[in-house]
């Protein structure tokens, strides 16, 4: 394992300590980009055809919210701005509160309801990310919602920048530079990488902090930037259904006698389902 | 015109990639087939890979970078007029075909069940919503697709077809890679293993895992963990099933000590069979499974490995 300076890797909090960037006065921009999905617990039902989400309980995006978190942790280590971007409907301004309310310092919200498919997104938030500026972006690894992992890598391609997907630890090398650890299909992988860059998060990068309710208050005051859009999404839903295999939910008692129960079983895999 | 991918070694192409073939084959509609094999040692790669499409280009681009692969199949299918390209799924192809869209204008689907054409646009079926959800999308050419694992039979050779060098003209390096930690292992890869064996915290400990192997080895099957005993050093990552680790749909997906989070569900729920053995009778998992046992798994999983090796004597 190449060291990486004199920090200790399996320590989130040391990754970020002591920048002597900061000292310097330059200015650094971290961006977020965020999206609101349906809670992971919250049951969907299909109306007409589509997931409805009416009366489901929306929240920031798991992967968003480490996304979330690093910026913010990035913006206290080094200073300048931490700054959140979200492309979604109306309603998306309460995920875009719940980052407020962790600590980002505005946001950027691109209003446009109905389904745009992750590459025209990706389009569409590269001019704003452009104007913005940033050393980095963070996007969530999958959205929860669309199952995809195209933004992160389609918005580097649209800025022409490079992206580092999966991301576990990121440490800035200056202005220019910084190092990363990612996950691959198979195994892990550090990099150098340029930046400005887009990096896509991954469970072990941090663990997000939870919203104060001083932190809450402050997050109504902090700024919003609504832009109206009306793009048209390149791929469309035709329909959506739930099929959830029916489970044979066939549960044996295995407290009293647990081996006749685990012979039981082997035998119904066996000479039943057919599968050992 | 229809590009296909070819995800190979060094050696030789990979399932995945005569999946993608498979595919391709089935959107005859839309014009004739060429591959392209990328990388570093293309040409051994390439001699197998005209046992099966007409025209092989071959790009030497060294080590993968998303940003190479995109150029490389985007020079592709300029140079062969494809309006259509299609990669095996993978996290890697993720990443570099969402580059190569963007580069051709293309719509992306991902990681699809099934595709179709009817000559201008392509419908393709996928999951979403962490897995729970089926959706029939649909795009008009062009469109970049990648093919989910496992949901196509393998292509059978066909003909005779010619190779072609294809010069790339190569990003300039933003990412150098200072190190790689890669995650080989012996045995049934997890993605295509028939059996999983998944073991979750309530096991209590890293060495109650001997179990897990035991089973999962005595039934020819791979080793599953949750992100609970990867977190906690217990695994490594690479056998993580779940949202954020791998989607598995074996026949049978033996969760022991398991407790079944949606985020688990995520990467299991399609799986033939479930098989939970858990403590708690109200633990989430029994709700997806179709055999299970309420009972200590210290006490059941050495009487089930028992029993399985009898089965095979």
């Amino acid at each position: 394992m190449v060291a990486l300076k004199s920090h200790n890797m399996d320590d989130p909090e040391d990754w970020h300590k002591a920048s002597p960037y900061k000292m310097k006065g330059w200015e650094m921009k971290f961006i977020a980009i965020l999206r609101q999905v349906p809670e992971n617990e919250a049951r969907l039902k299909v109306e007409g055809g589509k997931v409805g989400l009416n009366g489901v309980t929306m929240v920031l995006d798991g992967m968003d919210e480490w996304g979330v978190e690093e910026v913010i942790r990035l913006k206290e280590a080094h200073g300048g701005e931490a700054v959140v971007v979200a492309l979604g409907p109306e309603r998306s301004e309460e995920a875009i509160r719940t980052a407020l309310a962790m600590g980002a310092d505005r946001a950027v919200h691109l209003v446009s309801e109905g389904y745009i498919d992750p590459i025209t997104q990706a389009q569409t938030l590269a001019e704003t990310v452009l104007e913005e500026a940033p050393t980095l972006v963070f996007t969530g690894g999958q959205q929860a919602d669309w199952d995809s992992q195209a933004l992160g890598p389609a918005l580097a391609e649209a800025l022409g920048w490079p992206s580092v997907t999966w991301t576990t630890k990121v440490e800035l090398e200056g202005q220019t530079h910084a190092k990363a650890k990612h996950d691959l299909d198979e195994g892990q992988e550090i990099v150098r990488v340029s930046l400005p860059a887009v990096f896509t998060s991954q469970q072990g990068l941090n663990e997000p902090r939870y919203p104060t309710l001083p932190g809450i208050m402050k997050a109504k005051k902090k700024e919003i930037r609504k832009i109206p859009l009306s793009v048209s999404s390149k791929v469309e839903v035709l329909e959506q259904t739930i099929q959830e295999r029916s489970r044979l939910n066939k549960v044996i008692d295995g407290t009293k006698d647990p081996v006749a129960a685990a012979n039981e079983l082997v035998k119904l895999l066996h000479e039943e389902a057919k599968v050992i | 015109m229809i590009l296909v991918v070819l995800d190979h070694d060094t050696t030789r192409l990979r399932k995945g990639a005569l999946e993608a073939v498979s595919r391709a084959r089935q959107l005859a509609a839309l014009g004739a087939i060429a591959g392209l094999v990328v990388g570093e040692n293309t040409s051994a790669v390439a001699e197998e890979a005209r046992k099966y499409v007409p025209t092989v280009y071959t790009a030497e681009v060294g080590g993968y970078t998303p940003e190479r692969w995109a150029a490389a199949a985007y020079a592709a299918a300029q140079k062969s007029g494809a309006q259509v390209v299609v990669a095996p799924s993978s996290r890697q192809s993720r990443t570099w075909t969402a580059r190569l869209a963007l580069k051709m204008g293309a719509a992306l689907l991902e990681d699809t069940l099934e595709t179709a054409t009817d000559g201008s646009k392509i419908t393709a079926t996928r999951y979403s919503f962490l897995n729970r959800v089926t959706e029939k999308q649909a795009a008009s050419l062009p469109v970049v697709f990648t093919a989910k694992p496992n949901t196509t039979p393998v292509a059978e050779p066909q003909g005779d077809g010619m190779i072609e060098a294809l010069t790339v003209e190569q990003p300039a390096a933003q990412v150098e890679v200072l190190e790689r930690m890669s995650e080989q292992k012996k045995g049934v890869s997890l993605s295509e293993a028939t059996v999983v064996v998944t073991g979750g915290r309530g096991l209590g400990s890293p060495e109650a895992f001997a179990g897990v192997e035991a089973l999962a080895n005595s039934l020819g099957g791979a080793v599953g963990a949750t992100r609970a005993v990867v977190d906690a050093g217990w695994r490594p990552y690479g056998e993580q099933v779940g949202q954020t680790g791998k989607t598995v749909q074996p026949s049978a997906y033996i969760a022991l000590a398991v407790s079944g989070a949606v985020q688990h569900q995520a990467g299991m729920n399609k799986s033939k069979y479930i098989v939970a053995v858990n403590k708690d009778a109200e633990a989430p998992i029994f709700k997806v499974a179709d055999y299970g046992i309420v009972g200590d798994v210290h006490q059941v999983l050495p009487a089930m490995l028992e029993a399985a090796k009898k089965l095979k004597d």
